[in-house]
Order: C-alpha cells, then sequence, then structure tokens
C-alpha cells in the first residue's frame, strides 16, 4: 500500500503549480482552470486524509468541494464572459479597476 | 407670614428682563420702555408691603419664601457633611432695607431711562439687561444662603459686563466690560473660596444656621495654622468684596466701567450692585466680628481708599470720572464704618449714597444729555439758568455728599466717623491710635469730597460756558421723566438723614440703627458711645471740614477755573502730574499682571498650541495618516494577482507558525556512553522551535531496551541510565505533543561496553 | 508494486498535465492538458479506494466543467502574445516563495519524518475494509448527517446558474438608450 503521504506531498506540488497558475498567468481563463487545480488539490488531500482514517466523510467533502467548484466554474465563467463582451480583453493585467 | 410671595419680588424684574431679550425686538419702543418700568414698580410695590408686615412682625420679624422646595444643591457623602442648599429668600430688617433702596432708586432710574435712552436703537436689550440687573440683585440681597446670593452676586457681575460694554461697537467700551468682568472674577474667587471654608467649618451655608451657636464656635475653634477659620474665611470673603465694592486694590474697573450708559452707572456702579460687599460683611457680621484683625484690615482697606480715591477725584476732568473716583472713595467710607463696627452706620450710608450718588449719576446724564454728550466740566459753565431743576437737585446732591446739616450725608457719614474715632480695639500688628488715624484719613477724604463735588458744582453750573457756544445755545433742561428722578432723589438725599439722628441731638431719634439693631445687634458688642460733647465736637468739626473744602472749591473754581487754580497745579507739577494719572496704577497693574499673562498666553498661543498641538499633533498625525495611506495604496493596486500573493504569503505564515506548534519530532536524539552509563540528550523539537507556553511544554520517555519498560513522560529531554549487563540495546525516545497529542518515535541500537576497568570512554 | 507504478504513472499525468496547463499559450491546450491531470486525479482517487468520488471526477470535471470551459474558449478564443504576468514581479518572487516555504514545510514533516502521520490518534494503517467509499458509503453520509449541507449546495448551484446567466447575458439596455418616443415598444420583444 502506497504511504499517505506520498498523496499529500502530490496534492502539494499540484496546488503549488496551480498557485503559481493563478499568480503568473494574465489569461483570466487559464488563471480559472489553474483554481481548478487547486481545488484538485485540495480534494485530493481531503480523500488521502480519509483514506488514512478509513472516514467516508472525508468524501463527502470532496464531493461537497466539487458541487462548489462547478459553481465557481460557471460564474467564473460567465464573469469572463461578460468582462470580455464589455472590454474585449480577457487580459488581467488590464482589469485593475478594483482600487483606490 | 409664609404666604407672602416674596419670591415674585425678583421675579419680576426676571420676567420684564426675559419678555425684553427674548421680544424686545418686535415691541414698539413704548411698549419696551412701559414692560421694564412696570416689571420693577410692581416689585417695588410688592417690596413696601413686604416691608409693612415686617414692621408688624415685631423686632426679630422675617419673612422666608422659597423659589422652590426641597434641595436647589445636593450632596451626600458616606462620611462626612451632607450639602443641602436650598433656594430660599429672606427678608429681614436688612435685606428688607436693600430691597426697598433698589427697587425704589431702580425704578426711578428705569424711569429716567426712558428718556434718556430713548433714541437708542438697542432700547430693548438695555431695559431687558437693567430688568435682569434688578432681579439678579433682588436675589443677592435676598438669598437665605451664600451660594443664593452668590447666584445674583454673579448676575449682577454679568450685567455689569453686559452694561458696561452695552456700546460694544467701541472697542474701548467692550475692553472696559471686560475689565469689569475679570477683575470681579478675582474677587469671587475670594468669595467662593471663602464660602467653601466656612462649610468645611461648619457645613452649612444659610447665614441663619451659620450664626448659630454651634458653627459660631466651630469657625472659632477650627484653626489653619495659626489663623482662626473665622478670620480666613472672612478675608477671602472680603476679597470678594473688594472686587465688587471696588476697593483697594481691585477698584481699578469702576472708573473704567463709565463707559456704560450713565443710568446704569447709577444704578449699577453707584447705588446697589458696588454696595454688595458692604451689603455681604454687614450680612455676616457675626463671623467678621469673630477676629478683630480682620475688622481692622477692613477699615484700614476703606480709609486707604476713601483717602486715594478722593485725590483722585480732585483732579479728573470727565464728570463722570470724578463721580466715580467719588464713589470709590464713598464705598471706602462704608467699608470703614462697617470694619469699625458700625455696621449700621455703614449700612445708613450706604443707603444714603445710593439716594445721592445715583442723584449725581442721572444729574450729570442731564447735564450731557443737554450738552450733547459732552463730559469735560473744563468745558461746561454757566448752566444754572439753563438747567434750573438740573442745578437745584445737584446741588442738594453735592450738599449731602459733602456732609452738610441737615442733609443725609452729614448724618451717616458723622456716623461713621463717630465710629471710626471711638474704634480703640486692642487688634495684634495694628498700633492702638489705629481708630483715630482712620478718623483723621477719613476727615481728610470728606474735606477733599467736598472740595471735588463743589469744583465740579461749580465748574458746570458757576461762571461762563467754557466750551463750541454751538453746543450751549442748544442747552435746555430735560424732558420731566429725568426731572422728576431727580426731584424724587434730592428728596430723598435731603431727608433720609433725618432717619439717624445721633443720639447726641436727639435722644432715641436714630431710627435706622434701631430698625437694624436685632439684625445686627447679634455677634458683636454694642458699638462704643462716645459722651454727647465730644460727639457734638466731631459734628462740628467734620461740618467745618466739609465748608472749608466747599469755600476752596468757591474760591478757586466759582468764576471758572481762576488762576490760583492752575498755579497750584503748576507748582506742584510732578505730584500733581501722578495724581492726574491715577497714580499710574493701571500702568503698574499693566506691566505687573497683564504682560506677564499675555506672555504666558502667547507662550501658549504659539509654542503649546501652533507648534505642539497644531503642527506635531493635528498636521502630525495627519502625515501619519496620509503616509501610512500611500504606504496601502501600494498593496490595494486592483490587480488581483498581487492579491492572490498576499493571500499565498498569509497561508504561508499560519502554516509556518501553526507548524512550530504543532509537529514534534522525536529525531534525532544523541547518546553518551559512559561505560554502564548511558545519557540521551533527546531534541524532540519540531522545526525552527518556539518558546512554549508552561503548561505545553513537550513530553518525553524513554526506553532503554532492557526490559526495564518506558519510563514515565517527563518534561526534560535529558535521560539518563545505569546499565547492569554489557552488550547491544536498542533505546526508544517516545515524544508527545499535549497541544494536539501527536506523538512521535526514534530508536537507535547502541553498544554498551560494559563498566570500563580503567579509564573512561565516550561512544557517541 | 502494481500499485506503486499506478501511483507513480497516475502522479506524472497529474504534475505534467497541470504543468503543460498553466504554461501553455494556447488555451484549448491549456484545456485539453487540463483534462489529463483529472483523468489522473480521478486514477488516483481509485487508488484511495474513492470509487464514487474517482466517477464523480470524471463526470463533473472532465465532463461538464472541461466543456463548458471549451466552449468558452471558443467564444473567445485568441493566443496571447505575453502569457504570463510579469507585473509587480517583486511581489510574486516574495508569494512564490511563500509558496515553497510552504510546500518545503509539508515536505519536510510528511516526507522526512515517517512517522509523523501515523503518531496522530487516528490513523489506522492497513486498507479500508471492503466497500468503503462507494456509493452506498458515501451516500450515507451526505444523506444523513451532511443532508443540509448537500441541500445548501444544490441552492448554491441553482444561484450560480442564474447568476451565470445574468453576468454573461448581453444586456438589454444598450437597445433601448434611443429616446422613448421614437421606438414605442418595440423594446418589448426583442431580446427574449
Amino acid at each position: 500500500m502506497i504511504p499517505v503521504e506520498n498523496f499529500l506531498i502530490l496534492a502539494a506540488v499540484l496546488f503549488a503549480i496551480g498557485v503559481l497558475g493563478v499568480v503568473l498567468r494574465r489569461n483570466a481563463l487559464i488563471v480559472l482552470m489553474s483554481i481548478e487545480l487547486m481545488l484538485n488539490a485540495a480534494n485530493l488531500t481531503l480523500l488521502a486524509y480519509g483514506r488514512a482514517r478509513h472516514d467516508a466523510t472525508f468524501q463527502a467533502l470532496a464531493f461537497l468541494v466539487v458541487a462548489v467548484a462547478a459553481a465557481e466554474a460557471a460564474v467564473g465563467l460567465a464573469i469572463v464572459v461578460g468582462i470580455f463582451r464589455n472590454r474585449h480583453s480577457t487580459n488581467l493585467d488590464e482589469l485593475t479597476l478594483m482600487k483606490h | 407670614m409664609d404666604e407672602f410671595p416674596l419670591y415674585l419680588i425678583p421675579l419680576l424684574p426676571l420676567c420684564g428682563a426675559a419678555i425684553n431679550l427674548l421680544f424686545g425686538r418686535h415691541l414698539p419702543r413704548a411698549a419696551v420702555a412701559a414692560i421694564g418700568c412696570t416689571a420693577v414698580a410692581m416689585a417695588a410695590v410688592l417690596a413696601w408691603k413686604a416691608f409693612a408686615l415686617l414692621e408688624h412682625a415685631g423686632p426679630s420679624g422675617v419673612l422666608t419664601a422659597s423659589f422652590f422646595e426641597g434641595d436647589w444643591i445636593y450632596a451626600t457623602e458616606a462620611s462626612g457633611p451632607s450639602l443641602h442648599i436650598g433656594a430660599g429668600l429672606l427678608f429681614d430688617r436688612l435685606s428688607g432695607v436693600m430691597v426697598l433702596v433698589i427697587t425704589t432708586v431702580g425704578f426711578l432710574i428705569h424711569l429716567y431711562s426712558t428718556a434718556y435712552m430713548e433714541d437708542d436703537p438697542g432700547l430693548a436689550r438695555y431695559f431687558g439687561y437693567l430688568n435682569l440687573f434688578t432681579g439678579a440683585m433682588l436675589i443677592l440681597v435676598l438669598g437665605d444662603s451664600l451660594p443664593v446670593t452668590f447666584v445674583g452676586w454673579e448676575g449682577v457681575g454679568l450685567c455689569s459686563y453686559l452694561l458696561i460694554g452695552f456700546w460694544f461697537d467701541k472697542e474701548q467700551n467692550a475692553y472696559a466690560g471686560r475689565k469689569a468682568f475679570i477683575v470681579n472674577r478675582i474677587g469671587d474667587f475670594g468669595f467662593l473660596l471663602g464660602m467653601f471654608l466656612l462649610f468645611s467649618a461648619t457645613s452649612t451655608l444659610k447665614y441663619s444656621e451659620l450664626g448659630a451657636a454651634d458653627s459660631m464656635g466651630a469657625l472659632q475653634h477650627a484653626f489653619l495654622g495659626k489663623w482662626s477659620f473665622a478670620a480666613i474665611a472672612s478675608l477671602l470673603l472680603f476679597v470678594g468684596a473688594t472686587g465688587k465694592s471696588a476697593q483697594l486694590p481691585l477698584y481699578v474697573w469702576l472708573p473704567d466701567a463709565m463707559a456704560g450708559p450713565t443710568p446704569v452707572s447709577a444704578l449699577i456702579h453707584a447705588a446697589t450692585m458696588v454696595t454688595a460687599g458692604v451689603y455681604m460683611i454687614a450680612r455676616l457680621h457675626f463671623i467678621f466680628a469673630i477676629d478683630p484683625f480682620v475688622l481692622a484690615v477692613i477699615a484700614s482697606v476703606g480709609a486707604a481708599t476713601a483717602l486715594f480715591a478722593a485725590t483722585v477725584g480732585v483732579t479728573q476732568k470727565p464728570i463722570k470720572k470724578i463721580l466715580a473716583y467719588s464713589t470709590v472713595s464713598q464705598l471706602g467710607f462704608m467699608f470703614i464704618g462697617v470694619g469699625v463696627g458700625a455696621t449700621g452706620a455703614g449700612v445708613f450710608h450706604l443707603v444714603t449714597h445710593a439716594f445721592f450718588k445715583a442723584g449725581l449719576f442721572l444729574g450729570a446724564g442731564s447735564i450731557m444729555h443737554a450738552l450733547a454728550g459732552e463730559e469735560d466740566v473744563t468745558k461746561m459753565g454757566g448752566l444754572a439758568r439753563r438747567m434750573p431743576i438740573t442745578r437745584w437737585t445737584f446741588l442738594v446732591y453735592c450738599l449731602a455728599i459733602a456732609g452738610i446739616f441737615p442733609f443725609s450725608g452729614f448724618f451717616s457719614k458723622d456716623a461713621i466717623l463717630a465710629g471710626a474715632f471711638a474704634f480703640d480695639a486692642d487688634v495684634p500688628g495694628f498700633p492702638h491710635w489705629l481708630g483715630f488715624a482712620i478718623y483723621a484719613v477719613g476727615l481728610c477724604a470728606a474735606f477733599l469730597t467736598a472740595f471735588y463735588m463743589f469744583r465740579a458744582y461749580w465748574l458746570v453750573f458757576g461762571g461762563k460756558f467754557r466750551g463750541d457756544p454751538h453746543t450751549f445755545d442748544h442747552a435746555h433742561e430735560s424732558p420731566p421723566a429725568m426731572t422728576v428722578p431727580l426731584v424724587a432723589l434730592a428728596v430723598g438725599s435731603a431727608l433720609l438723614g433725618l432717619l439717624g439722628i445721633p443720639e447726641a441731638m436727639i435722644a432715641h431719634a436714630n431710627l435706622f440703627e434701631e430698625w437694624l439693631a436685632p439684625v445686627l445687634a447679634s455677634g458683636h458688642a454694642e458699638s462704643p458711645h462716645l459722651s454727647a460733647g465730644l460727639e457734638w465736637g466731631l459734628m462740628l468739626c467734620a461740618s467745618g471740614v466739609a465748608l472749608g473744602g466747599i469755600f476752596l472749591a468757591r474760591s478757586l473754581y466759582a468764576n471758572g477755573i481762576s488762576p490760583t487754580a492752575d498755579r497750584i497745579a503748576e507748582g506742584l507739577p510732578r505730584l500733581y502730574k501722578i495724581v492726574f494719572n491715577k497714580y499710574h496704577v493701571d500702568e503698574i497693574y499693566d506691566l505687573l499682571v497683564i504682560r506677564p499673562l499675555r506672555a504666558v498666553a502667547r507662550f501658549f498661543w504659539k509654542v503649546i498650541d501652533g507648534l505642539i498641538i497644531d503642527l506635531i499633533l493635528v498636521r502630525g498625525s495627519a502625515l501619519v495618516v496620509d503616509l501610512v495611506g500611500r504606504g496601502a495604496r501600494f498593496f490595494q493596486s486592483g490587480d488581483v494577482q498581487r492579491y492572490v500573493v498576499g493571500v499565498i504569503v498569509g497561508t504561508g505564515a499560519i502554516v509556518g507558525i501553526s507548524a512550530n506548534w504543532t509537529a514534534c519530532n522525536a529525531a534525532p536524539f544523541e547518546v553518551t556512553v559512559a561505560g554502564a552509563d548511558v545519557t540521551v540528550h533527546a531534541r524532540g523539537m519540531s522545526p525552527g522551535q518556539v518558546a512554549r507556553p508552561k503548561n505545553q511544554q513537550l513530553e518525553y520517555s524513554f526506553d532503554f531496551g532492557d526490559g526495564t519498560g518506558e519510563g514515565k513522560p517527563q518534561p526534560s529531554s535529558v535521560g539518563k541510565h545505569h546499565y547492569d549487563a554489557k552488550g547491544k540495546k536498542t533505546i526508544t525516545v517516545r515524544v508527545r505533543d499535549p497541544r494536539w497529542d501527536t506523538r512521535s518515535k526514534e530508536s537507535r541500537t547502541v553498544v554498551i561496553p560494559g563498566v570500563p576497568a580503567e579509564g573512561r570512554g565516550g561512544v557517541r | 508494486m502494481g500499485e506503486r507504478i499506478a501511483f507513480w504513472v497516475c502522479a506524472v499525468m497529474i504534475i505534467g498535465g497541470a504543468l503543460m496547463t498553466i504554461s501553455r499559450k494556447n488555451t484549448v491546450t491549456a484545456v485539453m492538458s487540463l483534462v489529463m491531470t483529472f483523468f489522473g486525479l480521478a486514477a488516483i482517487y481509485t487508488l484511495l479506494s474513492a470509487h464514487f468520488l474517482a466517477a464523480i471526477q470524471i463526470l463533473v470535471y472532465a465532463g461538464a466543467i472541461m466543456t463548458l470551459f471549451v466552449f468558452v474558449v471558443m467564444v473567445l478564443n485568441r493566443d496571447e502574445v505575453a502569457p504570463w504576468a510579469l507585473r509587480g514581479i517583486v511581489g510574486k518572487a516574495i508569494g512564490i516563495g511563500a509558496l515553497a516555504y510552504t510546500i518545503a514545510l509539508t515536505v519536510l514533516l510528511l516526507g522526512s519524518t515517517p512517522g509523523f502521520l501515523a503518531s496522530t490518534r487516528s490513523y489506522k494503517s492497513g486498507p479500508p475494509p471492503e466497500g468503503w467509499g462507494g456509493v452506498a458509503d458515501v451516500g450515507n453520509i451526505l444523506f444523513t448527517k451532511y443532508l443540509f449541507a448537500f441541500e445548501a449546495i444544490s441552492l448554491l448551484l441553482l444561484v450560480a446558474v442564474i447568476g451565470a446567466v445574468v453576468v454573461a447575458r448581453i444586456p438589454r439596455h444598450v437597445e433601448v438608450a434611443a429616446p422613448a418616443d421614437q421606438k414605442p415598444a418595440a423594446g418589448q420583444g426583442g431580446h427574449g
């Protein structure tokens, strides 16, 4: 059996890649995808712990996370479409209106 | 008796003030004047009625009333005296006399004002203030306790300020008002302190209770250093009196107060308010009489003021200034009276002075009215024929103040001087001839009084007109509203003295003293009586001195300013100059008090307020906020990705810190073997260990692998063991973190060489 | 051993896919790489005995969410000239440093201390019992203990659907901007 730690480390790395994508990419679509990566990393962590504890509650939580991720993706993509329609760009560098 | 609505006496003028001040601007001018006069007239009628009731009540009768039931000021303490002050009024023989004077003279002056202030745009304001003053003054004299009196005391001070600066569009007038207010505050401070001291000794401030035996005893036997409470409290109250009654050294505001309208000078700064100090001392005479030293101080200050102000009055040119210094001087006489124990005489002089000095001021107002506001007596003259009523009444006042028989001033001044002559109380710190010295000073002052008053009289009415002839052509007698009060006051000035005929003339004819005797008798001994011959001698002496002053004035000023008068002034240039400039007292005060104060104020303005508060604190804090804001604005870039970075950094910090808290790790540990003894140093640390609280220390337990089993958990990370047999041993260390109940275990195998024969070998 | 190989294959698939996702200029490539990652994750879930979740992963992520992404990419597909957002690079470097620190800490705790996880109280060694992680197991928990959360999530999804429609639709006021008297009733039926 593979030790739980392996899954956890894998999740950590996946999460880190997601963060890098969010921080470093300009394209709002890619950023949304990176957020999905991070959510999946979180799911993976939950499932790993669930296995380690033989507790199916973690899986229920992961299920809820999936549902939330679906809602997030839908709204996020809608916003991206809306912004694109207004500004003809999905470039995050240009979307800096939320400031002083 | 109790049903008499005493509270209406001060309330009526106050109501008049409220109406005139609130709605006066929208009322016709006649209505304003009518309201002002009616309010005081009604108060006067009530006062006479109360007076009649009092007369029926016998020698010890009093009328009492209260503005409202229960306590006005109320404070209790678990231990110590409790404070209960009601808003009570007391109408006894002393305050009754005062109320009569205030309402009667006040009414006459109100009447006079209707004509004098006829064309003034601020008529409603004027009558409002005047009524307010009358109400406050009535509260002052009617108060049955010091706090109630103090309300009136402050009220009249406020009205005085308002009326001195009535024509406030002239900076000089506003300045005079401020000066009066500030100088009075110094006195009021003394008054307050005296009041507190009295309360601390006696736990009461009611006049009737203060006079009770136990309060007097407490005052006499409580000492602060070598001074009795009574002495200190009386001296402090006297400071208050010097402020209000314009005595040395706080008299400086009164001459400047002439900036107000002339009827105001007559009412406030001659007849009523300035006598408040005398009234207060008379009211509390039993406390002042406890320590003869205090009385000697009062009499000395009074005498000094009387002479000092009289000398200044001799040289002044504006008629109101002459009268102002005359007032200061006459107030000095009153203080001599209350100081030498002739309290009744002091109060008597207060009453007569109220009439003739009010009359003098009103007469001066009439003259100025006729001469288009001209004040300088050296630019008047020859008005006798133009203004006959003013002239004859003015003459009566002058005779009264000079003390010519049988005018009122003769009797009251003579009573005071006789009291001073008889004053031989043995006071420590004062020479035994103090009484005689005060008498002599008083006589000098009386001489000067006669002189300067008749100087003014002849300069105004005698000789030929010295001013602008055009003005003279327009000079005319004043309207009846002004002459009627003049005549009424002249009658009073002429006849009031008959209430106080001395014993030497007609036995038991001193009605005034007898009237006041029940109030003033308690507390101190009967004032010493002089033999009839001596008293006659004193009277003749005083009359002679007064006549001398009049004749000197006549010879110098009867036909204009004679060359002799100028020669005298030129012959004594320095003396004349100093006196003319009022002994430079204002300048000295300016140098000693005002300038240092201004320097301090300037320092606080420029350095404390301007530099420290405004610049460093206010602008500095704004600057800090601005800088922080500028810094913080950098973080709010609107760039979502930067915000994510913030989240990451925060997460990293949380994880880093909590990792320090949660994880514990047994490995690696060090083993030192010395023969059969092993020492285990377990680090048992998490990465980047931070200090832990005491109840969350890691717990270590050691298993040395020789069948002794696992040891008990211990906070120390050092384990020691002695092996009985040599060989390979497995040492296991367990660490537990009590905070999260996480555990960690680490094992290592060591070789125990057994007990060494020689030396010690350490193997790791 | 087979398990181990499967794990590493999946791990490579996941990490590789993820790296491709964040590094491609072409959005379509990125989406496809993401799909690869999701498949890898689904496989990993089966290794963790979470069979139900593995199925959900395929259905929801690879099926629904990715379809959504592909649609949007089709709508706004344009290659980027400069894909990397290098603005505020110092701050980002600090952030990445913090991230690295966090990961390193995790790895240090988990990797270098083999007994760490096992030392926690509720850790159980050995494979889970038969049927664990199946639909019955998860459904049992979801519809009993977490029923409220489940219903709340369904409401959230409804809100998200309405919200997405509201945000993404073409706003009507663009057309009605003309003066009212010129177009009396034309604006009413225009865009249903």
